[in-house]
């Protein structure tokens, strides 16, 4: 059985598109494709913080999916996604381990100093965005995960906490926690300024 | 209590406010100034948080062409290594080309020939060149005594012309592959630009790219196989008949150099040259004594009209021509009543 129309896999749920997937159909997979590809990378580029790596994870994921298409037991397969994603991400992260991560550390610190000296940028406010993307980074790692992954179209509280395999209402606090984080650190980096 | 604030915070933020939760809002906002700089700071971390990814969203994917090879690559066996062990990206901005692309497409277009399908046919007369642009912004260039023929709403899920003639290509690239079907034969593509020759006449397809990566197809009992693929000044010449094939290097821009009026002929026998001719100029071309078509020539010409071409090629070929009632009939040299060379 073959859906004439593209369009008419777009209406279809999760759970009807992982059945035609079992049933080789790789339209199916093209359609969970477009409807997650892009969250997907989003939420491993919270790890990797390399847009490019997470789409080639991403790619892998799904290469692997239809490989394992025939004896799948995948249930929900956003979860399945997401969960993967994270995971492959983390490994990912360990295998190309740190030399290179420091280094950008340093960097970044440095950055914030530098960009944030300018009497004009101070006034203006411009920086704002670029500090607080960096202060991102400097959060602790549970807070930013949290932080950066609710701002992800497709993401909720809900799929945080599955696959964090932590209670919505500590994704709930985390989140909060994260942003008051930001907020002092923000608070810090302008202080160190104006003093100096 | 701050968490609750964040809370009714993030909901505005996020459009996800309700009414009851929007008036406590602006009640809490109310209660001191420094409520309204905590909501302003935590608007901005929230719009901060969400351009974290900005720049990413402009990155084209194009991770399903991979996908997408795997997949094709599985279903035909091995036919060729898509290269996942070499870098994919750099892959991936090049042009990838899908295996059995084709044969998936026939799978696909067998529910639709039920259905009146509605398609476009464009016929050039000899002697008539013509442009086209397709409805994805693809270009042809159809030569003289040719036929394409294409279905209406091109838009769709593939891309598939057939060809009957000669044709230059110049695909937009998309990950939807661009298919072009010339009898058996058929040419696979991404996004590349490539010449095709193959008048079913001549029992020959010629296929030479000019650029990114080409797969052609020749579909024997029902099952496609893959030829070859063929990257820039690469040329291959498939006889239809018996389905050897020939592959050689060639000068890509010199075989398409016909959409620009000029023609280019490498170590190319007169007979085929003929044939190109009577294509471009609506003439016919007759070879009158045996054995004479074989003969190769090089030559270049530039915007000329039918009669210094011809005069040309009949220096450089030693053999000579008459033209009677608009045909072009073609001797050897030593021929009596034969036009006197130049």
């Amino acid at each position: 059985m073959q859906n004439e129309e593209p369009g008419m896999y777009l209406k279809l749920t999760d759970e009807e598109l992982t059945d035609l997937l079992r049933k080789n159909d790789s339209v199916a997979l093209e359609t969970l494709f477009n409807r997650y590809y892009k969250p997907l990378c989003h939420f491993c580029a919270v790890y990797t913080k390399d847009y490019e790596a997470a789409e080639e994870i991403i790619a892998d994921l799904f290469i692997k999916i239809w490989d394992g298409r025939s004896d799948s037991s995948i249930l929900n397969i956003k979860n399945y996604l997401f969960t993967s994603a994270r995971n492959l991400s983390i490994n990912y992260n360990q295998k190309k381990k740190d030399p290179v991560d420091s280094i950008e550390d340093i960097s970044f610190q440095n950055h914030i100093f530098e960009d944030t000296h300018t009497p004009f940028r101070i006034l203006s406010g411009t920086e704002s965005v670029s500090k607080i993307l960096r202060l991102i980074d400097k959060l602790p790692e549970r807070q930013r995960e949290i932080l950066l992954m609710s701002r992800i179209d497709q993401v909720d509280k809900r799929k945080i906490s599955e696959v964090l395999g932590i209670s919505i209402r500590t994704v709930e606090t985390t989140l909060y926690q994260s942003i008051k984080e930001l907020r002092r650190m923000l608070k810090d980096s302008t202080n160190l300024t104006s003093r100096g | 209590m701050e968490d609750n604030s964040y809370q009714l915070i993030i909901a505005y933020f996020e459009k996800t406010i309700s009414d009851e939760e929007l008036t406590e809002l602006h009640e809490w906002l109310e209660l001191h100034p420094n409520h309204q700089e905590q909501f302003r700071e935590t608007m901005q971390i929230l719009e901060a948080s969400k351009s974290y990814f900005k720049k990413a969203d402009e990155i084209e994917p194009t991770s399903w062409k991979l996908i997408s090879a795997h997949i094709q690559k599985e279903e035909k066996g091995n036919i060729v290594n898509v290269g996942r062990k070499i870098h994919w990206l750099a892959y991936a901005a090049s042009i990838l080309i899908i295996g059995s692309m084709s044969l998936w497409w026939y799978k696909h277009a067998s529910y639709k020939e039920s259905t009146a399908v509605e398609y476009t046919e464009i016929i050039n007369p000899e002697g008539q060149q013509s442009k086209i642009l397709l409805p994805d912004s693809s270009v042809i260039y159809l030569a003289g005594g040719s036929k394409i023929k294409y279905r209406k709403n091109f838009s769709g899920n593939k891309r598939s012309v057939s060809l009957n003639g000669e044709a230059f290509f110049d695909v937009k690239h998309h990950r939807r592959p661009f298919v072009i079907q010339s009898g058996e034969i058929s040419t696979v593509v991404l996004g590349t630009s490539f010449n095709i020759k193959a008048f079913a006449s001549d029992h020959k397809v010629t296929v030479t790219v000019n650029s990114g990566k080409v797969g052609v197809m020749n579909t024997i009992e029902g099952k496609s196989h893959l030829v070859k693929y063929l990257t820039p000044n690469e040329q291959i010449e498939i006889n239809t008949i018996t389905g050897l094939y020939a592959f050689d290097a060639t000068e890509a821009t010199d075989v398409s150099s016909w959409i620009k009026n000029h023609f280019v002929f490498y170590d190319v026998p007169i007979h085929e040259v003929m044939s190109s001719l009577e294509h471009r100029y609506g003439v016919r071309i007759e070879f009158i004594d045996s054995g004479i078509g074989n003969a190769r020539v090089t030559a270049k010409f530039k915007n000329m009209p039918l009669n210094n071409v011809m005069d040309e090629l009949m220096v450089l070929s030693g053999l000579t021509y008459t033209k009677k009632n608009g045909n072009i009939y073609i001797y050897r040299a030593n021929q009596k009543g034969g036009k006197t060379m130049n």
